[in-house]
């Protein structure tokens, strides 16, 4: 009896903190001290809007229709002309990009400190940490059995970084037309892999953050230089690429294909 | 906001309701046994748990057409592998490339398959899930199959407290039932832990022929290194390069893991394809039938020809020997079976 009423004492201690904790918070929010970002994605293909029903032409000449465009965007960091940086927290710093899907084209980030930034940085891809953590923390866009469903390699451990399917005439009958560029590695566990992770950094001058801004950065990506930017990938020779010396190169195309395109207020 | 913070006062009452009466399991490691590899404190092992685990384990809901459980191609009698397959039949009767490893101390292992592609015990079985010969399913798929059923529905509450079943929980249960699978109690264990058991003369004789001739790769209590080696069972890759599909190193092409020896009297055939039927096979073959090519291992390379010198007299002791690594507890624990 009398533990039982312990018990129950330890229950309404817990419950009254958590009130505490939930109260303070809720107040916290609502201070002067921060505001919120957006960073808006869109997709171009020498500068024509990528859709899933239009043709495109690569510079090698090959037609294109696309059927998927997939990527992760993590560990953005904001950064300021004094040299100091403010990193999303990591719990809140991942997103699966979907040309898909128009929502998550938008990433909408939240409690930022208010002031003005000079810079952005991101992550094409999933950190090595993230790769190898306890599955108790990949959730959200990391959920390999909800959101990140096809974005993930189960018999070779890690996130697909970025995902490219289509048809093209100049891939192998055989195989219906199909190309695929799935894009990943993050360097290995307890042996050294290939690392696609690939990092960019953009100017955004005169970026304000306060509660009453709300600004957003469009990056405009190209995908055009998927093909070409360094490294020529063409369709006939190469239409499906999974896990492979390759994709560190087709990475290094990919991440010249982000550019800033511009700074507004909503 | 205030969302967030009911739940979480929901959380605190239905789990003082529920987890407080769950009776936790402790995890016996072995005294003749390296420490744990997977961190049983990010996942704390309970009766119910363990429980839910085993009946997802043998449960074809996890396949596309119902028909194969993880059980199907790892059944107790055989130490949890197929029995007389070389490669696995999943579902549509589809037939796998590798042969089924036997799953035993899953939980000392630092990667997993033949290629050790899987480095996290919880991630081990969205590989076979989703592995189109396998059970063909998806994960999210799955996940909808176990909320769609009441019956797991109230599995998962009852343990975990919650009303919806994640990616993490479902992952983790299987994981407990996977980590009771310790296999240490075979005649070979009971005699170095000095527990009354008596090895005969074949057996030690064996066991000492073992150590000096077998145990570079298949060392310590675990009978493996956990490391990648190319055994010349085949010189013919085309179709399987092992550890090379993970790292893509041209050294690594023909490299498969080393697999551990307990209950190896009922884990064959053997090899990554199944090529060898019995013991007596896999020791012929390392003293006479090893096939060359570049990575073969350099312990192989101490003779004219590659391979490991065995005379009949010394297969036959090695034989006795490898039979006291079979763990009849393990084989018939009703813990571990499906009904």
């Amino acid at each position: 009896m009398n533990l039982k009423f312990n018990k129950m004492n330890a229950k309404i201690k817990s419950i009254l903190l958590i009130l505490t904790i939930g109260l303070l918070l809720g107040f916290t929010s609502k201070t002067d001290d921060t505001g919120n970002l957006t960073i808006s994605f869109n997709h171009f293909f020498k500068g024509q809007k990528i859709d899933f029903t239009s043709e495109f032409v690569n510079s090698h000449d090959e037609k294109i229709k696309f059927s998927t465009l997939n990527y992760f965007i993590s560990n953005i960091k904001l950064t300021k002309k004094d040299g100091t940086s403010y990193s999303i927290p990591q719990d809140s710093s991942y997103f699966l990009v979907k040309e898909s899907e128009i929502q998550s084209k938008q990433l909408h980030l939240k409690n930022i400190p208010k002031g003005e930034y000079s810079g952005i940085t991101f992550t094409v891809g999933v950190d090595s940490v993230r790769n190898t953590m306890d599955i108790a923390r990949r959730t959200g866009a990391l959920d390999v059995g909800g959101t990140a469903k096809g974005m993930y390699w189960i018999w070779n451990s890690g996130y697909i970084f970025f995902k490219m399917e289509g048809t093209s005439p100049s891939a192998p009958d055989q195989q219906k037309n199909k190309f695929a560029y799935h894009v990943g590695g993050f360097g290995g566990y307890n042996t050294k892999t290939i690392n696609s992770i690939r990092t960019k950094e953009f100017e955004t001058n005169g970026l304000m953050v306060s509660r009453d801004k709300n600004p957003v950065v469009a990056i405009n990506v190209d995908l055009a230089g998927m093909f070409d930017a360094h490294t020529p990938i063409k369709i006939a020779e190469r239409s499906t690429v999974m896990w492979g010396d390759i994709s560190t190169k087709i990475a290094d195309n990919y991440i010249s294909c982000f550019k800033f395109f511009n700074l507004s207020y909503k | 906001m205030y969302l967030i913070f009911f739940l979480m006062i929901a959380f605190v009452v239905a789990s003082a309701f529920v987890i407080d009466d769950d009776q936790p399991v402790k995890i016996v490691v072995p005294s003749n046994f390296p420490a744990p590899v997977y961190n049983l404190e990010k996942n704390k092992i309970t009766q119910k748990g363990v429980e839910l685990g085993r009946q997802l384990f043998y449960d074809g809901l996890l396949s596309i057409d119902g028909s194969t459980s993880c059980g199907s191609c790892h059944q107790q009698v055989s130490a949890f592998v197929q029995q007389d397959h070389d490669f696995s039949h999943g579902v549509e009767n589809r037939i796998g490339r590798r042969n089924a490893l036997p799953l035993a101390n899953l939980i000392f292992s630092k990667s997993f398959f033949w290629d050790g592609g899987v480095f996290n015990l919880d991630l081990t079985p969205v590989n076979a899930i989703e592995n189109e010969v396998e059970m063909g399913e998806n994960l999210d798929h799955v996940l909808k199959k176990l909320n769609a059923s009441l019956l797991y529905k109230a599995r998962f509450k009852a343990t975990y407290g919650v009303d919806s079943i994640t990616t993490n929980l479902f992952l983790k249960s299987i994981s407990q039932f996977l980590a009771t699978m310790v296999s240490a109690n075979s005649r070979y264990d009971k005699y170095v832990r000095k527990e009354g058991e008596v090895l005969n003369a074949d057996e030690l004789e064996g066991l000492n022929i073992f150590k000096d001739k077998c145990s570079t790769c298949h060392s310590s209590d675990l009978f493996t290194d956990g490391s990648f080696r190319n055994n010349g069972s085949t010189a013919d890759f085309r179709f399987d390069k092992g550890r090379h599909e993970i790292t893509l190193a041209d050294a690594d092409i023909g490299k498969f893991k080393v697999p551990s020896l307990r209950n190896v009297e009922f884990t064959g055939p053997y090899m990554h394809d199944g090529s060898l039927q019995s013991l007596e096979e896999v020791l012929e073959h390392y003293n006479s039938g090893m096939k060359a090519s570049a990575s073969l291992d350099p312990v192989f390379k101490k003779r004219d020809k590659p391979g490991i010198s065995l005379d009949g007299n010394e297969k036959r002791k090695l034989v006795a020997f490898l039979k006291t690594l079979t763990d009849q507890e393990f084989l018939t624990n009703k813990k571990l079976s499906e009904f």
